[in-house]
């Protein structure tokens, strides 16, 4: 069976947001600061809900912060 | 290091602390005929081990309610969390019955006395565990487990 994971780009985009730090987009998106470095390395995926809560912190639709890789 | 695995190193830190000083006290004061028939001894070993569990629960439980403490993440860690504790509680009970049974099988008269220290063990076991299963909880999610 093809395995799927779910990646981000919350890293390039918080940077490309004036470097908004991890703490910052953390406390938007009611989180803590160590689930945003976990999820920036791959080693999280998110609800979906605390994806959407990212994904309006960034300013940006979800499909611009997650991707469905298979 | 989140809210919450702070605490966990915490209540695992003071828990070993307690569980150690039971059982040096225990082990090297009296002993179970001691502790079977004197009760300046029994309110010792009492102290030690209810003191043990309050300090865990303060240290453990009472900052994470507060808003902010806790994300999804977390909660899942705490939700795993119960099946180390259930392993360790498991064995621990395996161990005391396995021995029991070997020490007194001639007998067949175990002590009630060993009833109560069975339940005290089980429950500094059952306590050490939940803060280990937090960290165990982390660990195996930072390895994207």
């Amino acid at each position: 069976m093809a395995s799927a994971r779910i990646g981000n780009r919350i890293r390039r985009l918080r940077f490309e947001r004036d470097e908004m730090t991890q703490e910052e987009l953390a406390a938007r998106a009611g989180c803590t600061r160590q689930t945003i470095i976990a999820l920036e390395q791959g080693k999280y995926v998110p609800s979906v809900e605390l994806a959407f809560k990212i994904a309006r912190a960034l300013g940006v639709a979800l499909e611009e912060v997650f991707q469905y890789e298979e | 290091m989140t809210p919450l695995q702070k605490r966990a190193w915490w209540g695992l830190g003071v828990g070993l602390v307690f569980a150690a000083a039971f059982a040096l006290v225990f082990t090297f004061m009296g002993g179970i005929d001691t502790f079977d028939r004197d009760q300046n001894f029994r309110i010792i070993v009492d102290v030690l081990w209810i003191g043990g569990l309050v300090a865990n629960l303060v240290i453990v439980n009472p900052g994470l309610r507060k808003p902010g403490q806790l994300d999804e993440r977390d909660r899942l860690v705490l939700d795993r969390a119960p099946r180390l504790q259930w392993l360790a509680v498991v064995f621990t009970l395996v161990a005391w019955v396995i021995a029991l049974s070997e020490v007194y099988h001639a007998t067949h008269l175990i002590p009630a006395v060993y009833l109560y220290v069975m339940f005290m063990s089980v429950l500094i076991v059952s306590t050490l565990a939940q803060s280990l299963g937090i960290l165990v909880g982390y660990w195996r999610m930072n390895r994207g487990g």
